[in-house]
């Protein structure tokens, strides 16, 4: 169902009750961290601080390998395939052809790798902690455009909807003998039209008969706008922001500002 | 000041050559449970969307004719100007349903107006409250039953405290426990808050118990306005217009038809019980002498 | 006796031919995340019987009927159709057999005309051209859809688009016709019209299965009733025998139909519980007047 899109797992540790604010801000401090630091050493720090995270927020070992299968392959290709791409540098540890394997590409591989997985891990972590509900508040209070942030919510909202009634159009055609998987490009293609005019023609009813929903429930009718739910950032959100910023901002600064070889 | 005033009202949809609505004429008193039955194109639906404004706004048309929603013109008020009066329920509970949580849906209308904040949270648990979903305020839409999508979709639609209520078919998709707890919410806003509602149906079973007023349209028109005992008295006028009579109006029917009588017509099943057994045991009592 | 709207003696149902086309030992089914939707249903369908399957949302019966078609696989039983297992055939083998119509037609409708759409089925299968304009036309035809044949089926009415997705799963020219909801949406007269096609294929010998939770609809029409509860086979029997329990179908979620209803609480009086038409409780009343 839902499954690959809503991470969010309740629990209660502190990084669930971070304010989403603070959350959103740390990661893109993070990410900007990772992309940063260019040592292989310093980024592994990173990546250790970043699983010390993953722990206090509770998140399991199955859940986590499931959410980032994807990603521990592309960073298994990184490092198998930079060394074959990366010729330059010495000593050379190998030679076929145009091919030069050289040690320095090998921890170039790493590298990379290291960075990929502190990305994808800390955006792991914020979706892990945080709902889609408080997401999107906490872009709307830090400025993205209440329609905007209205169109995503509903967005999030219609995915598992949609995700069933696309299982349902396909088990309809099915049982009128379409077989999705037999045959070559071009019937494919045209069997997946089966799929796709209901599916397509579902959606514009729906959002036909949302279009009507929100306004009898008086959308739009005045530029200024309440929220039942409030974000408010406690001592807590704050003392973890200082720490944040000063986390980031030591590291960067040594390395553009001292030249410190980070 | 009547809640819903149509005087020989035309409405056709832009681009039909169909009149939706032919020339119809319908007054709805505040505090009135009205219930307009008919089938398919038969300008039921047509009469709800007018009631708060979605026609001509939302969905134009030629709008011909006098409608008055508590006295204002629907032609020069907005639907967002309506929806502080008229709270509005589709036949779709997965698409009238855009929130991730049971508590932002019905907090969604007052929001847009800009209710303060402690005065949302009271609407919010009131709204709940009266259509028996309190404590779901975290759930997600998604994750509810057909009957309990539909209530929520009643209480985001009485957060916005209408004075009137209309509901398009809300029992459609329902299943039987669905169509139960719908109407019993229904039953309960018209008991205890004496609120004005109007609810298009197209099969009277449950409806007909509780409802002050029954109107029954074919093709864009009124074919008969009164009490449920008046209207529902011939069944086969119901079945003419399209509409599946209710069991107990065909028992009654029957009944007065062999005994000759006209005074027998029930609403309830207790009320059939009562009357039957009645006459039986008063058959029995002669047949014993 | 009497003649007018009703059957005061209602027909002898046509005897089932004794082959069984559909035959489930055992059958239990788990969805993916635990969720148990089904335990240990036993069943046999005689070919050319007009049953249905009830129940409330949850009871089971709709992945009962995917069980039939092949959408869901047993996790353990077996279903048997025509004589033979299930397992190892595709969906659309199955198809053959069993025909499918989904409660929302819109769930299947994608072509420009009807005809195109109701070729759709039996293109699939694999069938000759000639054979296939053959089963068009008959299946066309069943649905009163002749006027219709060049006419794109997503401008058409939802009764209409219904009796196109009928005709779509007719034309496959399955023994056996699975209907989920077919009477949902529909106003009285589009329904009866409908229930009569499928009275008329049955009496062709077509086996019909209603899933449902139209209680009235199944007093009337079906010969059959299958109750399921939380996955259970609560009741199986006609139809008589199932509204004799009130209390056996509120367990199910159902509603039993008000005549039923107040059936059961004349019953006191001496009134049949299992009285399931006015025309059939105004005559059991009447007979405690006597006389003319």
């Amino acid at each position: 169902m839902a499954g690959f899109v809503d991470l969010y797992t309740e629990a209660d540790t502190f990084l669930h009750r971070m304010d989403p604010r603070v959350k959103i801000f740390a990661v893109l401090l993070l990410s900007l961290l990772a992309l940063v630091l260019s040592n292989l050493y310093y980024l592994l720090i990173l990546l250790a601080f970043i699983f010390l995270l993953l722990f206090l927020a509770r998140a399991t070992f199955s859940h986590t390998m499931f959410a980032l299968k994807f990603v521990l392959r592309f960073m298994a290709l990184i490092i198998i395939l930079w060394p074959i791409f990366d010729p330059s540098g010495t000593p050379m540890l190998a030679s076929l052809g145009p091919i030069k394997i050289t040690e320095p590409a090998i921890w170039r591989g790493f590298t990379s790798a290291a960075r990929v997985g502190c990305l994808a891990t800390v955006w792991y972590i914020l979706m892990f902690t945080t709902s889609q509900r408080d997401l999107v508040r906490a872009l709307v209070k830090m400025g993205l455009r209440f329609d905007f942030g209205l169109t995503l919510a509903i967005s999030l909202r219609f995915l598992p909807t949609f995700s069933a009634l696309i299982d349902s159009i396909k088990d309809a055609q099915r049982a009128r003998g379409l077989e999705l998987s037999k045959g070559g490009l071009l019937k494919i293609s045209r069997n997946y039209v089966a799929i796709l005019v209901p599916t397509i023609v579902a959606a514009l009813r729906t959002a036909d008969a949302l279009s009507l929903a929100l306004q009898s429930r008086a959308y739009g009718a005045r530029a200024d706008r309440t929220y039942l739910r409030d974000l408010k950032m406690r001592v807590s959100d704050g003392i973890a922001l200082g720490v944040l910023v000063a986390a980031f901002v030591l590291p960067v600064l040594a390395k553009y500002a001292f030249n410190v070889k980070l | 000041m009547r809640a819903l005033d149509l005087q020989d009202v035309r409405f056709k949809h832009r681009g039909s050559d169909h009149w939706a609505l032919d020339g119809v004429s319908l007054q709805v008193e505040k505090g009135e449970f009205v219930t307009l039955l008919g089938s398919n194109g038969s300008g039921k639906s047509t009469i709800c969307m007018l009631s708060n404004g979605l026609i001509p706004h939302a969905l134009p048309g030629d709008l011909q004719g006098k409608v008055e929603i508590f006295g204002f013109d629907v032609k020069e008020h907005s639907v967002a100007e309506f929806s502080t009066k008229v709270g509005m329920v589709f036949q779709e509970p997965e698409s009238q349903l855009f929130c991730m949580s049971v508590e932002e849906e019905v907090a969604f209308g007052p929001e847009n107006l800009a209710v303060p904040r402690e005065e949302l949270r009271e609407r919010v648990e009131w709204a709940l409250e009266l259509v028996g979903m309190k404590g779901y305020n975290d759930r997600s839409p998604f994750s509810l039953s057909g009957g309990q999508k539909q209530r929520v979709a009643i209480a985001a639609a009485l957060s916005m405290r209408p004075d009137m209520l209309v509901l398009d078919e809300p029992a459609y998709a329902l299943d039987p426990v669905g169509r139960l707890e719908l109407y019993s919410v229904l039953r309960d806003l018209k008991e205890r808050y004496g609120m004005t509602v109007v609810l298009a149906e197209r099969d009277a079973e449950e409806a007909v118990a509780f409802s002050d007023r029954i109107v029954l349209m074919k093709a864009g028109r009124v074919i008969d306005s009164g009490p449920p005992r008046i209207v529902l008295r011939e069944p086969s006028r119901l079945r003419n217009v399209g509409v599946t009579p209710p069991q107990l109006s065909e028992v009654a029917a029957l009944l007065n038809a062999r005994l000759m009588t006209t005074e027998n017509s029930f609403l309830t099943v207790e009320e059939a019980e009562r009357a039957i057994t009645e006459k039986v045991l008063a058959w029995r009592m002669v047949k014993g002498r | 006796m009497e003649d007018g709207e009703g059957e005061m003696i209602p027909a002898t149902p046509m005897l089932p031919r004794e082959e069984k086309i559909i035959s489930i030992h055992g059958l239990r089914f788990t969805y993916e995340g635990g969720v148990v939707a089904l335990r240990d249903i036993n069943l046999d369908i005689s070919s050319g019987e007009y049953l249905a399957i009830v129940g409330g949302n949850g009871s089971g019966k709709t992945t009962l009927a995917k069980n039939i078609n092949g959408l869901l696989r047993p996790t353990s039983g077996e279903v048997v159709v025509g004589g033979r297992s299930l397992s190892g055939r595709t969906v659309a083998d199955i198809a053959r057999t069993i025909g499918y119509a989904f409660q929302n037609p819109d769930h299947q409708l994608f072509c420009s005309t009807v005809e195109e759409e109701v070729r759709f089925g039996p293109a699939n299968l694999g069938y000759p051209e000639g054979e296939i304009v053959k089963k068009v036309r008959r299946a066309i035809e069943a649905m009163n859809l002749e006027s219709h044949r060049k006419t794109p089926p997503l401008s058409m009415r939802l009764g209409e688009r219904r009796r196109v997705s009928i005709a779509s799963v007719i034309a496959m020219d399955p023994e056996v016709l699975i209907l989920d909801e077919p009477t949902t949406g529909l106003d009285a007269q589009e329904s009866s019209e409908l229930l009569a096609k499928l009275r008329r294929l049955n009496e062709e010998g077509k086996t019909i299965i209603l899933i449902t939770h139209d209680m009235k609809l199944v007093a009337e029409h079906a010969k059959r009733v299958v109750v399921m509860s939380q996955g259970r086979v609560l009741l199986d029997s006609d139809p008589r025998g199932a509204f004799s329990d009130p209390e056996l179908l509120r367990q199910s979620n159902l509603e039993p139909p008000p005549v039923a209803l107040l059936a059961h609480k004349l019953s006191e009086l001496g009134i049949p519980k299992d009285v399931i038409s006015p025309e059939e409780l105004v005559f059991q009343i009447m007979r405690e007047r006597g006389g003319p």
